[in-house]
C-alpha cells in the first residue's frame, strides 16, 4: 500500500507539472492581468504586464498608464475612450480596438483607452474625472443597461465595483475581489484551467449576486434612481464634453435620460446588419463588430466635433 | 453518479481510503461500506429507487434460502418462478408497460378498431436491467444447485448493488462475484496499478473517443434528410465508435475500480470490431451479456442441438430478446433480428467457431484477407448499428435507403479531421494491445518513463478533449 500511495502521489505531482506545461504552451487559459487600486480609488492594471487570450494569436499589452492597449503618440487633440470589458478587449489584438479603428477615421485626433471589465457608468465617469487632466476635447463612454443598475447600491450592492449611495450621495470605491485566490490563479494556470472548466456551482449565492435585467415595469420602479444618478453626476461631473456610447438594444429610456442631463449620445444599432457583431461563445464584439462600432460613432462624433468648431 | 463526473472523482478517493484503512481482516465492514457507498452512489441519481435494489435484493436472498431448505421439486420450481415474476414484473412495468400498451393500441387502430389504454409517466430506474439479471443469475444457479445460497444478507446486498459495475455492467454471475464478498480481499500493487491503467483507459475511451464521436453521430442522425450518402456513412460510423467507446469505456473503469477493491470481475468485450465473422464479434460484444442468455435462455431451449428448425427457432429468440433487452422500441427488435439473420448462415453451415483464435496472432499486420473479413463484419455491423441508433424502423430504413445513393461517393459535409485521427489513434492502440484484456494491459514492457508519459498523454486528451458531458448509453438500458 505505501508503495501505491507514494507512486501515486509521485504520478499526480509530476502529472501537475506536466499539465500546467502544457496550459502554458497551448495557451489553455487566458492570461488575465493583475490588478491594482492606485490612489484615487480606481481599479487598473499594473503597468506593463502582457499576456495571451485563450483563442487568439495576439499578445494583450497594458500602457504605462495601467490601461490595455496603446497609448497614443501625442495627447493632442485627444479623445478618450472609456468603457467595460468591451473596451478592454483582451479578445481582439490592437489593431481591432476602438482607439486604433477610430484613428484610422479620424487620423488628425488621438485616441486613448481606458477599459477595464466590469466598470459601472458612476466608475466611468470617475475614471473621465481623472482623464480629464489629459485635457481631452472629447470623451466617448461604452455604456449598456447594466452599467446604469450596477451604478447604484440601493439597487444592487456590488462590492468590488465602484458605486454610488444615493441617500447619502457617497461614492463607494470598489475593493478588490478575493485578491488572494486571483493571485493563485493567475500565477497556477492549471488550477486555473480547471477553475474555468469545472466551476464550483454556488448556486444560491449566484443568484443571489446575479442582477437580472429588469423589465420594462420594473425599470419605471427604478426610474427614480436612475435619475437621481443623472442629477447626481450632473451636478459632480464635467458632463460638456462626454459623449455616452450606447450599445445596440440599450433601454431608450436610458438614452432619453442621458439626453435631458446634457449628455451627447450616440447610439450603436447592429439590426440592419446581416452578420453577427459578436463572437458564437461569448457577447464580446468580434474584430468585425468592433469595425462597425467605429464606423458608427466616427459619423455622430464628426458632427459634434463639427458642432463644437472642430 | 457518472464516472465521469466531480462527485465520483471526490467519492471513490474517499470510499478507496475507508475501505483499505478497515482492512482486509475486517470482511464484513468492508462489505458494509460497499453496501453504504452503493447506495449512495445509486441514490445520487434518484433514492427513491434505492427500494426497488433493497425490495430485489430481499426477494433473492429469501427465495435462495428457501431453495436451500426445500426438496420437493414443484416447490423448488414455485420459488424460481416467484423470483422470476417478481424481477422480470419490475422490468416489465418499468421499462416495457409504455412500450406493450402503444403496441396493443397500434394493433387495434390498425385492425380498425380504436382501444383508449392511457400510457403512463414512468422513470426507467437506471440499470435496472443489469441489476435484475445478476439477481436472477443467483436465483437459477441456486435452483440449479450450482451454487450454494449466502446467508450472509450484507454480502449477498453488496453483490447486487456493488457500484463499479451497478448501473451498466458487467452483468456478474453470482458464481464469480459473490464468493468473492465472502473471502478476504488483499490489496496487491500489482493488481490496483493495473485495475488504474484499466479505467483510465475506460475513461479515455469514453470521454474522448465516445462523446466526441456522438457530437457527430447526433448532428447526422437528427438531421438525416440534411445530408448525402457518404456523410450518413460517416455518421454510422461515428455511432459504431460512440457505442463501443462509451459501453466498452464504462466496463473497463468498472472493472479496474473493482481491481482497486480488490475484486476481479469478468471481461465484457474482447476487441468486437477486429471479428472476422459475425460469429467471433457476438463472442467479443457484450461478452457478460451474451453468455447470459446463451446459459440462461440458449441452451434450457435445447440450443443448437435440435434439428435446423430448432436452431433457427432458438437463434432467432436469443437475439430478438437480447434486441428488446437493450429497450422499448421496435429498433431494438429489428437489430436483434438483423444480427440473427447474420448470423445464422454460420450456425447452419457449421461454421460460427471458425474464428475462435486472436486475428493475426503474434504478427503485426492482418492478411489481406483477414482486413477483407474484418471489414466486411465491420460493415455489416454498422448497417445494424443505425436500426439501434434510430429513432423508429422507418427512418433507419430511409436512413439506409438515403445512404446507398450515388452521393455516397461524393465527399461528406461533415469530415472532422481532429476527431477521425482520435479514433484512428484508438483504433491503432487497440490493435496493438489486442492480446491482452484490454488495449494497454501489456504496456509494462515499456520503462517508467515511457510508461507514464502515455498515461500523461492519455490525461491531457482527456481534459483537452472532454466535450459536453454526456451519460453513458447503456444507463438507459
Amino acid at each position: 500500500m505505501k508503495k501505491f500511495i507514494k507512486n501515486s502521489i509521485l504520478f499526480i505531482l509530476l502529472l501537475l507539472i506536466v499539465g500546467e506545461f502544457v496550459v502554458r504552451f497551448t495557451h489553455a487559459v487566458s492570461d488575465i492581468p493583475r490588478r491594482t487600486i492606485d490612489n484615487t480609488g480606481i481599479q487598473k492594471y499594473i503597468i506593463n504586464q502582457t499576456g495571451y487570450w485563450k483563442g487568439g494569436d495576439h499578445k494583450w499589452k497594458i500602457n504605462d498608464l495601467g490601461w490595455p492597449g496603446d497609448l497614443p503618440t501625442s495627447f493632442d487633440n485627444l479623445i478618450t475612450i472609456i468603457g467595460d470589458s468591451y473596451i478592454e478587449n483582451f479578445m481582439n489584438p490592437n489593431e481591432c480596438h476602438q482607439g486604433p479603428l477610430l484613428k484610422k477615421r479620424m487620423s488628425d485626433y488621438n485616441f486613448m483607452e481606458a477599459g477595464r471589465s466590469g466598470v459601472s457608468f458612476i466608475e466611468a465617469m470617475e475614471i473621465s474625472k481623472h482623464l480629464d487632466t489629459l485635457q481631452p476635447v472629447q470623451t466617448l463612454i461604452y455604456v449598456n443597461d447594466n452599467d446604469f443598475y450596477e451604478s447604484i447600491t440601493e439597487i444592487k450592492k456590488m462590492r468590488d465595483i465602484t458605486q454610488i449611495n444615493l441617500e447619502k450621495n457617497q461614492i463607494i470605491y470598489g475593493e478588490m475581489k478575493s485578491p488572494g485566490l486571483k493571485k493563485v490563479l493567475y500565477n497556477w494556470k492549471l488550477l486555473y484551467y480547471f477553475y474555468n472548466r469545472y466551476p464550483i456551482n454556488f448556486s444560491n449565492k449566484n443568484k443571489e449576486n446575479e442582477i437580472k435585467k429588469p423589465d420594462f415595469d420594473k425599470v419605471l420602479k427604478l426610474k427614480d434612481k436612475i435619475s437621481e444618478l443623472f442629477k447626481f453626476i450632473k451636478i459632480n461631473y464635467n458632463t460638456s464634453n462626454k459623449t455616452l456610447v450606447f450599445h445596440p438594444r440599450t433601454n431608450k429610456y436610458f438614452i432619453k435620460l442621458a439626453e435631458e442631463h446634457g449628455f451627447k449620445t450616440i447610439v450603436l444599432d447592429s439590426s440592419k446588419d446581416n452578420k453577427s457583431w459578436t463572437f458564437d461563445y461569448d457577447s464580446h464584439w468580434t474584430c468585425y463588430g468592433h469595425e462597425q462600432v467605429a464606423n458608427q460613432v466616427t459619423i455622430g462624433l464628426i458632427e459634434y466635433l463639427k458642432g463644437k468648431g472642430h | 453518479m457518472l464516472f465521469n463526473s466531480i462527485e465520483f472523482f471526490i467519492f471513490l478517493p474517499i470510499v478507496f481510503t475507508i475501505y483499505w484503512l478497515i482492512g482486509s481482516k475486517r470482511i464484513k465492514q468492508q462489505n458494509l461500506l460497499i453496501a453504504i457507498a452503493s447506495y449512495v452512489f445509486y441514490g445520487w441519481w434518484d433514492w427513491r429507487f434505492l427500494f426497488l435494489i433493497l425490495f430485489s435484493s430481499l426477494v433473492d436472498y429469501t427465495i435462495g434460502l428457501k431453495l436451500k431448505s426445500e426438496d420437493k421439486p414443484s416447490k423448488r420450481k414455485a420459488l424460481l418462478w416467484v423470483s422470476i415474476c417478481v424481477n422480470l414484473g419490475f422490468l416489465g412495468f418499468f421499462k416495457y408497460y409504455n412500450f406493450f400498451v402503444d403496441s396493443l393500441v397500434d394493433s387495434f387502430t390498425f385492425f380498425g378498431r380504436e382501444l383508449s389504454i392511457n400510457t403512463l409517466n414512468i422513470i426507467l430506474p437506471v440499470g435496472i436491467s443489469f441489476y435484475t439479471f445478476q439477481t436472477l443469475s443467483y436465483t437459477i444457479d441456486v435452483y440449479n444447485k450450482k451454487l450454494e445460497p449466502t446467508k450472509d444478507f450484507l454480502a449477498f446486498m453488496a453483490f447486487v448493488s456493488f457500484f463499479p459495475q451497478l448501473v451498466a455492467g458487467p452483468i456478474e454471475r453470482a458464481t464469480n462475484l459473490l464468493p468473492q464478498f465472502h473471502v478476504k480481499r488483499e490489496f496487491v500493487y500489482k493488481d490496483a496499478v493495473d485495475g488504474l491503467r484499466q479505467a483510465l483507459w475506460g475513461l479515455f475511451k469514453k470521454v474522448v473517443i465516445a462523446d466526441n464521436c456522438a457530437t457527430y453521430a447526433n448532428m447526422i442522425f437528427n438531421n438525416q434528410e440534411d445530408y448525402s450518402g457518404s456523410t450518413l456513412l460517416m455518421g454510422a460510423f461515428f455511432f459504431a465508435f460512440q457505442i463501443y467507446g462509451d459501453f466498452s469505456g464504462y466496463s473497463d473503469i468498472a472493472i479496474g475500480i473493482s481491481r482497486l477493491f480488490g475484486f476481479n470481475l469478468k471481461r465484457n468485450f474482447a476487441f468486437p470490431y477486429f471479428s472476422r465473422d459475425i460469429a467471433e464479434f457476438w463472442r467479443r460484444w457484450h461478452i457478460s451479456l451474451s453468455t447470459w442468455f446463451r446459459d440462461y435462455l440458449y441452451i434450457p431451449l435445447g440450443g443448437s442441438r435440435g434439428g435446423t428448425k430448432m436452431k433457427v427457432r432458438n437463434t432467432f429468440i436469443i437475439f430478438i430478446v437480447s434486441g428488446f433487452w437493450h429497450g422499448a422500441n421496435w429498433t431494438f427488435v429489428v437489430w436483434g433480428a438483423l444480427n440473427a439473420i447474420y448470423f445464422l448462415p454460420l450456425l447452419l453451415l457449421n461454421k460460427n467457431r471458425v474464428n475462435t483464435n486472436l486475428v493475426a496472432e503474434g504478427k503485426y499486420l492482418p492478411t489481406i484477407r483477414e482486413v477483407f473479413q474484418m471489414a466486411t463484419t465491420f460493415f455489416i455491423t454498422l448497417i445494424a448499428w443505425i436500426f439501434f441508433r434510430a429513432d423508429n424502423v422507418t427512418n433507419a430504413f430511409v436512413y439506409i435507403k438515403d445512404m446507398f445513393t450515388s452521393s455516397l461517393f461524393i465527399k461528406p459535409e461533415i469530415f472532422p479531421l481532429t476527431i477521425l485521427g482520435l479514433v484512428t489513434f484508438f483504433a491503432f492502440i487497440e490493435w496493438l494491445g489486442r492480446s491482452g484484456e484490454y488495449a494497454i494491459e501489456k504496456i509494462d514492457f515499456m520503462k517508467r518513463p515511457v510508461r507514464w508519459c502515455f498515461y500523461f498523454l492519455l490525461v491531457v486528451l482527456i481534459f483537452s478533449f472532454t466535450g459536453e458531458q454526456q451519460e453513458f448509453i447503456y444507463f438507459q438500458f
